[in-house]
């Protein structure tokens, strides 16, 4: 049989309950005039009588959504081909009695509307209408206040479908508002949530408690917390969390939205508050509430001197709050990203009790996000989740959906060129981490793009790297190691040494082995011409670098930003309180509440006990801080509180190189220019005794730019004596006294 | 074509003529009746605006509350009278329900099958149009006497603002488009009335 195309309802048919279709079709399904049909489309079906069409025509089907499964009240089938096969005849027998749940328009109908008026109305509604267990019936076409009737049973049971008639015993069980039902059926199919249980299972209980153990509470005389504060960093999913935790709980969310709110009129943004808390209240009435006020610092900042219009709103929400009472049972939930600039009174008991502060997540909790981001993607099942998240520091929540959906793209390019599988692969995530940058790093001051270095680009100084890869990327690939022997990872390297012996590009090379986050900041960056401004960005610097940690903070030029408290002539100069903003950050008393990695630990009666874990310890030794690298030509400039252990513990001689070192960095540095064989880059570091790393690559580029001036522009490589003439031009930068400055412990 | 269930059909719709005639005129009457609880109403919140204590008639004891019940009282024989007619109202609604649902009933007794269902002619339209345009109408009148209905029980006194616009409510109720369609049928159905 051929398909036939579903088409818009006919006007004329509205609330009749008619599925019109060709009658050659009707004939096929045995179907007559008026008997029952089930069209099953994507997402739900729906319960019509067969009608032939007026004109008679074959391969449409226009049909009434007056009894539908609830799915369909949100999205209306159209523009389907249906098969026959979707079409199924049911039998519907008289029925003796259904239950309903009466949906209406407004609250105040619910609320003053006696119950036999509305029964009296819903049975005539219902009156010839063919029902089905558990589908809704739509009243919209009678335009009353009745919107929908719910149909929770039927009488007799055994079938799933039936007729009511005059006869049919009808029982009213509940009436919502329809705000109330759509935002029940929305939270039916929300998304799952990763890396927030502890949050969510906190909110649960506080929205839940009040609903079931009323008599205890108020025989404890105390009465449940009202206000709920989400603080954290935009993207971790604060507005998510209260979205999907007011569906599973099935409470009405009543949502402030700023522009909404904020009136041009004097007193109009007040009125709109009481609107919406009044709102709130009847919804409450229904069931467990929640009011949700989004970006709360917009709306309420801290108040001002002057009577600015903020001002009033502030009060009034101050108010609205206080005013509460026990029997609205209603939690307000805050959501912001920026608590310090609240007004402090709405940070109370009694405001908002209970302030949860969701930081960045952590390895564990991107490894949960992830994979719930991956569960409806088809990713390769080879894919390391736990790889991913460690690769993804300081992305929240939103950063790896962005990735995942970048990550999909580029999928989605490659199957298009024709190669590679429908498969979501690691190698596309590691090309979409390219152009998905952690969030929080975004507005940062020190944020670099690194061309990665191999630690072979570096010719010699091997003492020195393994000292750094202890210091860096040890405490990252193998946390576990660090746990057992109960290290903790260094707080800061300093780095040494006379100028051009690649302790930069040392810094450049570990940064890119060790997958964290790297900020570089200069003295531009810092200074500025206004008092306490170079401070402030400092300490702002920090606590970026704290967000996305693990991360490497690199300092370089170090005895110039920052200077010593001991020699200087100015006791009170931009660099001692930029030394002092340092040392603090780097170990001070302790962290700033607010820049809490993950969650926390939130008290809750279910009584959840905390089990550490050597997975968690080991995440912790990751998580923990930032990693400051300094490096300086002149450490004895600096400051010797900067020095001590459990600041820049590591403090790392990079030394002049040595004959060997200076060969290994002419090699390095020759790989990409044409020699002649007869160089030997043995004598030529025999006789650069004293030449800096730089001075070598200096070296390189004379010799090849002689090379081009001795043969116009045609040289096809570089001879032996282009080096050794270019080397008798040359003096070396460094000094032998110098590096036995470096060396003598003066310090 | 099934001779019985067209001279059913055709029996319906002599009589719906009839039935909307009656239905007309008992609208007719409704709505001086809503009128004058508009303006019952109206007197209500003039009453609770108005400081009798300001006025000269501030010499006769108890005035407002005197005249609260004069007013109640008024309202509620409009009331009555209106409940009446929703009684009139109601026995033409069953009556077309009632005719409809037995049309429906003997076809299904019946064994007409699809193509007599579906066969029409110049001046005989096919059995199916005459079953939809009889529900049609059916649900139509069902429709508007629920709305109506639902208007008059949702009216409390305390709410005067909902009572002044009950007149204008229930005007509005009026749908012109789909009477007329249930007119045009009608007159589609002339020649296969007219030979009774």
């Amino acid at each position: 049989m051929q398909r036939v195309k579903l088409l818009l309802p006919d006007p004329a048919d509205r609330g009749s309950q008619r599925c019109r279709l060709g009658p050659g079709l009707m004939s096929a399904l045995s179907l007559r005039l008026g008997s029952p049909l089930l069209v099953s489309v994507p997402g739900g079906s729906c319960l019509c009588t067969a009608w032939p069409r007026s004109d008679l025509a074959e391969g449409f089907l226009q049909m009434d959504l007056k009894c539908i499964a609830p799915t369909l009240i949100s999205q209306p089938p159209v523009h389907l081909s249906l098969e026959p096969r979707h079409l199924t005849p049911v039998s519907c027998p008289k029925l003796r009695g259904v239950k309903v749940t009466v949906v209406v328009q407004s609250a105040g109908f619910r609320k003053h509307t006696p119950a036999w008026v509305v029964h009296e109305l819903v049975k005539d509604m219902l009156k010839g209408v063919y029902v089905h267990k558990q589908y809704v019936v739509n009243m919209e076409d009678y335009d009353t206040e009745i919107r929908f009737v719910v149909i929770d049973g039927i009488r007799p049971d055994s079938d799933s479908a039936g007729m009511v008639t005059s006869k049919t015993a009808v029982e009213i069980s509940g009436i919502q508002t329809l705000r109330h039902y759509k935002s029940q059926l929305l939270d039916q199919h929300t998304p799952p949530l990763g890396g927030l249980d502890e949050v969510s299972a906190s909110l649960r209980e506080m929205l839940q408690l009040p609903l079931m153990y009323p008599n205890t509470l108020s025989s404890l005389g105390v009465s449940c917390p009202r206000g709920v504060l989400l603080i954290g960093p935009p993207g971790v999913g604060k507005t998510l969390l209260v979205h999907k935790v007011v569906g599973e709980v099935g409470a009405s969310l009543v949502v402030v939205r700023g522009p909404e709110v904020v009136g041009s009129r004097p007193g109009e943004s007040e009125e709109t508050l009481r609107a919406v808390f009044e709102r709130a209240r009847s919804a409450a009435e229904e069931g467990p509430c929640v009011l949700f006020l989004d970006e709360l610092d917009s709306l309420f900042p801290r108040r001002t001197g002057s009577s600015a219009p903020e001002n009033r709103l502030v009060a009034q929400l101050l108010t609205l709050m206080d005013g509460m009472n026990r029997s609205d049972r209603f939690l307000i939930v805050g959501a912001t990203n920026r608590p310090d600039s609240l007004d402090p009174a709405l940070r109370r008991p009694g405001r908002f009790d209970r302030e949860v502060i969701i930081g960045a997540p952590t390895v564990q909790q991107r490894k949960a996000i992830l994979t719930v981001l991956c569960e409806r993607m088809p990713v390769c099942p080879r894919l390391n989740m736990t790889e991913l998240a460690q690769i993804t520091t300081g992305y929240v929540g939103a950063d790896l959906s962005a990735l995942c959906r970048e990550a999909a793209m580029h999928a989605l390019r490659q199957k298009v060129k024709g190669s590679g599988k429908q498969e979501v692969e690691m190698k596309h995530f590691l090309e979409a981490l390219k152009s998905v940058h952690p969030s929080s790093l975004r507005s940062s001051l020190g944020r670099t793009e690194l061309s990665s270095v191999l630690w072979e680009h570096i010719g010699g100084l091997d003492q020195v790297k393994v000292k750094l890869r202890q210091s860096i990327e040890w405490p990252m690939r193998y946390p576990e190691a660090f746990v057992r022997l109960g290290l903790s990872r260094p707080h800061g390297v300093l780095l040494y040494g006379p100028p051009g012996c690649a302790k930069t590009t040392l810094v450049k090379a570990a940064a890119s082995f060790s997958h964290c986050a790297f900020l570089s900041v200069s003295g531009a960056d810092l200074y500025s011409s206004y008092v306490g401004d170079s401070e402030k960005a400092l300490a702002l610097l920090f606590r970026q670098a704290r967000s996305c940690a693990p991360c490497i903070l690199f300092l370089d030029e170090i005895d110039s930003l920052i200077g010593s408290r001991s020699n200087n002539q100015t006791p009170n100069s931009v660099q001692t309180r930029l030394l002092s903003v340092l040392l603090n950050e780097m170990d001070g008393i302790g962290l700033r509440v607010l820049e809490r990695r993950g969650t926390g630990k939130i008290l809750q009666t279910e009584g959840v006990q905390e089990t550490h874990t050597e997975e968690l310890d080991s995440q912790e030794v990751c998580n923990k801080d930032v990693m400051v690298v300094a490096a300086t030509n002149r450490p004895d400039c600096l400051d010797s509180a900067l020095l001590r252990p459990g600041r820049l513990d590591h403090i790392i001689y990079v030394p002049p190189p040595d004959q060997q070192a200076r060969v290994a960095i002419l090699k390095a540095c020759t790989r990409s220019m044409p020699v002649d064989p007869d160089v030997c880059l043995e004598e030529l570091a025999a006789k650069t005794e004293l030449y800096s790393g730089a001075d070598l690559e200096n070296l390189c580029k004379e010799a090849a730019l002689l090379a081009l001036l001795e043969e116009n522009m045609e040289a096809s490589s570089i001879s032996h004596t282009h080096f050794l003439r270019s080397l008798s031009k040359m003096s070396p930068s460094l000094t032998a006294q110098q590096i036995q400055a470096y060396l003598s412990p003066s310090r | 074509m099934s001779e019985p269930l067209q001279e059913a059909l055709r029996r319906s719709f002599v009589s719906l003529e009839k039935q909307r005639e009656v239905w007309r005129s008992v609208l007719e009457e409704c709505s001086p009746l809503m009128e004058a609880l508009g303006n019952l109403a109206e007197q209500m919140s003039a009453l609770t605006r108005v400081q009798l204590l300001d006025t000269p008639l501030r010499v006769f004891p108890q005035l407002e509350e005197l005249l609260r019940v004069k007013l109640l009282q008024a309202a509620d024989t409009v009331l009555q009278r209106l409940g009446e007619n929703m009684c009139r109202l109601q026995s033409i609604r069953d009556s077309i329900s009632s005719q409809a649902s037995a049309l429906l009933q003997q076809y299904q007794q019946s064994s007409v099958d699809l193509t007599m269902l579906t066969e029409r002619s110049a001046t005989v339209p096919s059995l199916a149009d005459m079953l939809q345009w009889i529900q049609d109408a059916e649900r139509f009148y069902r429709q508007q006497f629920l709305q109506r209905k639902a208007l008059l029980q949702t009216l409390r006194p305390d709410q005067l603002l909902l009572l002044e616009s009950a007149p204008k409510r229930w005007k509005s109720l009026e749908s012109p488009s789909a009477d007329q369609q249930i007119t045009d049928s009608l007159c589609r159905l002339s020649l296969f009335i007219q030979p009774q």
